[in-house]
């Protein structure tokens, strides 16, 4: 059922779809005799604490109280009690539909209070009564702003996509000041009155109508105006003519996507509300939603509605903003192209927004009406949405071609391309001069805009009927309030004055006339001064926060740099390694409680079987890995990472890095610039060494593993450093050219400089180092100049023989040391 | 010899070191190769409905239905298919790989031995492959705009929202996103950091950096997580859109920016602790 739709659309109430009675909440039903006949069918949501306020939720039309459940359920876990109910003539409760008359919808409200007003479970002003909010949306909406200026208990109220005028919407004048009628509304008022003649079984032609409104509407479909008898019957439940009464705060919801009330429906009951009482607190919100669905935003205003009561039935401290409007032209979702709204609040109620003008450069539009109106232009198709958004989508296969605008019956009195964006919100106006060649017209006019491409975009599909009869010859000056629109138009469009002589919407005249439309000045134009909501504040704070995150990280890391060890200046010795240890995460010891010195000119040997814990000693003194006991002194400087004294040091561990992209050249002159130093790198005396010859000039990719070994030495080698610390050099080398290396080492060692060799070739050792240092199981076992370790038992004569005769049988594999 | 730790790994050498690699080249041809293939399949492709050139997307309300309108169309449209993964994967791969290759190659112990300090080392690395992204990200909008004034003409700028910017505001938009995106990347950029230190397989690292943003992004489809999406940094990886409305809503892109840059930030300082107190055992 397409009211069923709409429901949904309002954003506000969702259908419920469980029974009630499936809930865990206490919820109480109730049928409650309002007026003789009437039984209203009620239901009492609990909060877990009572007494609390009392909130009203009243339905749309064609539903019952369970299309609120939803809503009742939330505003109960939020701590309210919650009364809805059935409207007369729907669903379970009796008696028949009188459009929210004083002495019918309103008296039941009414009785409905005074019910709340005799229970223990909400919170009482004074006696008899109640702290009660009243909410509603469509027809609930009217409902709420008719009761709340008929009964002075109520102490909030908000109405949602509600009328103001009955006969403003049904039969739509937007002259401003004319007498007659506009064109009838045919297709939404059959939708609206089809909705209740075919509920359930058909009900008669006036189903559950009251006799009058029954009438009403037939005298509409036949004659297409309405009598005097019926101008006075639709002003009886128009809330314009009845608000000025209303003393609760109250919040005016509407939906852009709209054509049945349209925004400007709120803004006339705000202008009443405010002219009649000025302190009175208003809030007006323009979502996205409405009649013809658009977005759905029913998050956002139910978490607004909640702040409402909060503020004004719990007394809480709420800043709320006096406007809140969605754009829904800011930003579209990429995954699913659907619109994501964008919330903006501001100080200023449209009512009260600055005007401004803009000059329309299209002197006249003429426009031809066609006999019976057909073809007719499609501005919006009730319930389902705005035909011009619709028409949108397919402008490629239609070229310029929007339903809204049919060719020749249709004009635009259009501004210059803009020169600067402008920003519509609320209404705009024009006065025009129109002729016809009947003497009578009917036109509809609506606010669009023009991209350079010409795709003409008509917001929401809402147009401004004009009805005019006794036109003079020369024709009438009128003046025409526009539909009420949220607009941005950037630089290079075109704001433009549609004027169509057909909709199929309305009821249409039926002979064919001629017609002119001239500006007669510019358009004059509202904009409120708004922001982002929340953004204000958030704005600065992100990128505030973003630069105290960078600061936070600066003082992080200095905070949690590695401590550095004081530095030994009485210490002479080049290398001095004091009770060094190293355990690893794993719980693994690689070295434990080891101490030798290194002086200058020294080939020093530092010898173990593999996994003796040499590499790590080494790493340890190239500042790699950090220690866990003990430290390590280099010219009685201490080695951490990144020390100075390493740059004393060049070094070989275990095997060699270079950027296999490069050559060798140009790895050790990128290494040479990488470490940044000054003076001489003695390049040529430290290629000769590697004997690479013409390779050099060759991808280090492409080399041996013998090459990349004898670089890799020439790279520590690199500027003479004072000490030289090489992991097993001698690895992958052949005889000769590790009979070369030895000499290459002793030469270095000659002139001064110290060599830290580590093997496990303990013989090969022996010929080229001058100390010794012997590890095993990451200890110490022997320290000492090459010649007196030798001496030391004069049985043994290798240093192999010493080794193994010093660790006994312990290097037996998988036997472990007592 | 004199030794000074301000001037070891100057930022021109670790440039130079970067640019000789044949990855950065590829990463480089991966981006530019977006706007020409692109350009390709819609000139020669088959054709489509009206008989013109390939019709990309399914109308003129989405952003790709617009991409071969004119040069502005098609770059904003190139910027849309490059952020989801092409950019991820190369900024991923210029700062997952650039420690961890070091380790791979064993060149890591001896710059860290010469000695670079670990701070700088990792500064200056951040330096070069934050530069080399930036390129890749300005990359795309510059190609996309050269490749599509050649293959469509320069047309104003036409939103899937109906709105129309000339060049030079179509210019000042493509600007704004492009660097919005480049900020946006900033939290990928950090991760693939973070694990480049964590780990020596050069590809591991950029593999995950990759994967977690796949993955934060498919959690990011699920409506159903509400409010925490807005905790996910890839949640904000398209609000460059932002950019196309007639008047910029600036609040979602600067806390987009911003939590990415925060994220990206706090990986970073993450990433420089972690290897202060690291063993460097590669």
């Amino acid at each position: 059922m397409k009211l069923n739709r709409l429901l949904v659309a309002f954003g506000l109430f969702f259908v419920g779809l469980l029974p009630i009675s499936a809930q865990a909440q206490s919820v109480t039903e109730k049928s409650i005799t309002t007026a003789p006949g009437v039984s209203i069918d009620t239901s009492m949501f609990l909060p877990s604490k009572t007494p609390a306020p009392a909130i009203l939720i009243a339905h749309g039309f064609g539903g019952s109280k369970d299309s609120v459940a939803t809503e009742a359920k939330f505003f109960a876990s939020k701590g309210y009690v919650v009364l809805t109910w059935t409207a007369r003539g729907f669903g379970e409760s009796t008696g028949e539909i009188a459009m929210n008359a004083m002495d019918a919808e309103v008296s039941d409200t009414k009785e409905l209070i005074s019910y709340l007003a005799k229970s223990r479970f909400v919170t009482q002003d004074k006696t008899g009564d109640p702290r009660v909010g009243i909410m509603g949306g469509s027809y609930g909406g009217a409902n709420a702003l008719m009761s709340a200026s008929a009964d002075q208990r109520m102490d909030a109220v908000i109405a949602d996509i509600t009328w103001s005028s009955l006969q403003n919407n049904l039969f739509p004048q937007s002259v401003v000041g004319a007498t007659e009628s506009g064109p009838f509304k045919k297709v939404w008022a059959g939708t609206f009155f089809s909705a209740v003649t075919l509920q359930k079984a058909y009900l008669g032609e006036c189903g559950s109508f009251v006799q009058v409104w029954c009438d009403a509407y037939q005298n509409a479909v036949i004659n297409g105006a309405p009598s005097a008898q019926e101008r006075a019957l639709m002003a009886s439940v128009s809330p314009q003519n009845f608000v000025s009464a209303i003393t609760a705060p109250t919040l005016l919801s509407q939906g852009q996507a709209d054509s049945l009330f349209p925004l400007t429906e709120s803004y006339r009951t705000a202008q009443v509300i405010k002219k009649a009482n000025p302190e009175l607190p208003l809030s007006m919100i323009w979502h996205a939603g409405g009649h013809d669905g658009g977005t759905d935003q029913s998050e956002f205003l139910r978490a607004q509605y909640l702040s409402w009561f909060k503020k004004y039935l719990s007394d809480q401290e709420i800043k709320f903003p006096a406007f809140q409007f969605t754009k829904t032209n800011g930003s579209i979702s990429l995954q699913d192209s659907t619109v994501i709204p964008k919330i903006f609040s501001s100080d200023q109620l449209p009512i009260e927004a600055t005007e401004q003008q803009l000059a329309l450069i299209t002197p006249t539009v003429a426009a031809v009406y066609p006999i019976g109106g057909i073809p007719s232009a499609i501005s919006s198709l009730p319930g389902i949405g705005s035909a011009g958004a619709l028409a949108s989508r397919v402008i490629s296969s239609f070229g310029d071609f929007s339903p809204a605008f049919l060719p020749g019956q249709s004009g635009l009195l259009e501004s210059a391309p803009l020169t600067q964006p402008i920003s519509i919100v609320g209404t705009s106006s024009i006065k025009v001069r129109i002729t016809s060649t009947t003497g009578d017209a009917t036109l509809f006019f609506s606010l669009v805009t023009k991209s350079p491409s010409g795709a003409i975009s008509q917001p929401n599909g809402v147009v401004a009927p004009v009805r005019l009869t006794n036109i003079p010859q020369a024709g009438v000056d009128v003046t025409v309030e526009l539909p009420s629109v949220i607009i941005d138009a950037s630089v290079g469009d075109v704001i433009a004055v549609g004027i169509s002589t057909t909709d199929q919407g309305y009821e249409l005249p039926k002979l064919s006339r001629f017609y002119t439309v001239s500006a007669l000045t510019p358009l004059t134009y509202q904009n409120v001064i708004a922001s982002a909501t929340g953004s204000a504040t958030a704005n600065v704070l992100w990128p505030i926060g973003t630069l105290v995150t960078l600061i936070a990280a600066f003082i992080y890391v200095r905070l949690r740099r590695p401590k550095i060890a004081a530095s030994q200046e009485e210490s002479t010795a080049l290398v001095e390694v004091q009770n060094l240890g190293k355990v690893y995460k794993d719980g693994y010891r690689a070295v434990a409680d080891l101490s030798f010195t290194v002086e200058r000119g020294q080939v020093v040997g530092l010898l173990g079987p593999n996994g003796a814990g040499k590499t790590t000693t080494l790493r340890m003194v190239m500042g790699l890995i950090f220690p866990t006991e003990g430290s390590i002194f280099m010219d009685g400087k201490a080695v951490y990472p990144g020390s100075p004294a390493l740059s004393n040091l060049g070094s070989f561990v275990e095997g060699p890095g270079f950027l296999p992209h490069l050559s060798g050249r140009e790895n050790l002159s990128l290494y040479w610039n990488a470490i940044g130093r000054d003076g001489d790198q003695y390049l040529d005396e430290v290629v000769a060494i590697t004997k690479l010859g013409t390779a050099l000039d060759k991808k280090v990719r492409s080399y041996s593993q013998g090459m990349r070994q004898r670089l890799a030495i020439a790279q520590a080698m690199l500027g003479m450093p004072d000490l030289l610390v090489l992991d097993e050099p001698t690895n992958g080398l052949d005889p000769q050219q590790i009979a070369e290396m030895r000499d290459v080492l002793k030469d270095y060692a000659g002139t001064g400089r110290t060599v830290i060799i580590s093997s496990h070739l303990l013989a090969e050792v022996q010929q080229t180092c001058s100390h010794v240092v012997l590890m095993h199981r990451g200890q110490l076992i022997a320290f000492g100049p090459m010649k007196k370790i030798l001496t030391r038992n004069r049985k043994s004569r290798t240093l192999e023989e010493i080794f193994l005769e010093l660790i006994g049988d312990d290097l037996v594999i998988g036997k472990e040391k007592k | 010899m004199s030794y000074s730790a301000g001037k070891t790994l100057p930022y021109r050498l670790e440039l130079y070191r970067q640019l000789k690699r044949k990855r950065t080249a590829f990463a480089y041809a991966f981006v530019l190769s977006l706007p020409i293939l692109v350009a390709i399949a819609v000139k020669f492709g088959p054709s489509g409905n009206s008989g013109g050139p390939t019709q990309l997307g399914s109308g003129t309300t989405d952003l790709i239905g617009l991409a071969t309108i004119g040069a502005a169309n098609f770059t904003v449209t190139m910027l849309y298919f490059a952020t989801p993964f092409l950019l991820v994967t190369v900024i991923a791969l210029f700062n997952g790989d650039t420690v961890a290759s070091e380790a791979s190659w064993s060149t890591l112990r001896y710059l860290l031995a010469s000695p670079v300090p670990r701070t700088r080392l990792l500064i200056q690395k951040i330096k070069v492959s934050l530069t080399l992204s930036a390129v890749a990200v300005l990359l795309v909008p510059v190609s996309a705009w050269i490749v599509g004034t050649i293959a469509f003409g320069t047309k104003p700028l036409q939103t899937p929202l109906g709105a129309t910017f000339d060049n030079s505001v179509a210019l000042s938009r493509i600007g704004i996103m492009t660097g919005y995106l480049a900020i946006s990347l900033l939290f990928v950029a950090g991760l693939a950091f973070y694990l480049s230190v964590r780990t020596d397989a050069p590809l591991g690292a950029v593999g995950v950096a990759v994967g977690t943003s796949i993955l934060l992004s498919i959690l990011d489809a699920i409506t159903a997580l509400g409010k925490i999406r807005d905790w996910l940094p890839v949640h904000y990886a398209f609000s460059w859109f932002d950019a196309l409305s007639t008047t910029i809503d600036w609040s979602v892109m600067i806390r987009g920016a911003s939590y990415c840059a925060i994220t990206g930030i706090i990986l970073y300082a993450l990433a420089i602790n972690r290897f202060a107190h690291k063993d460097i055992t590669s």
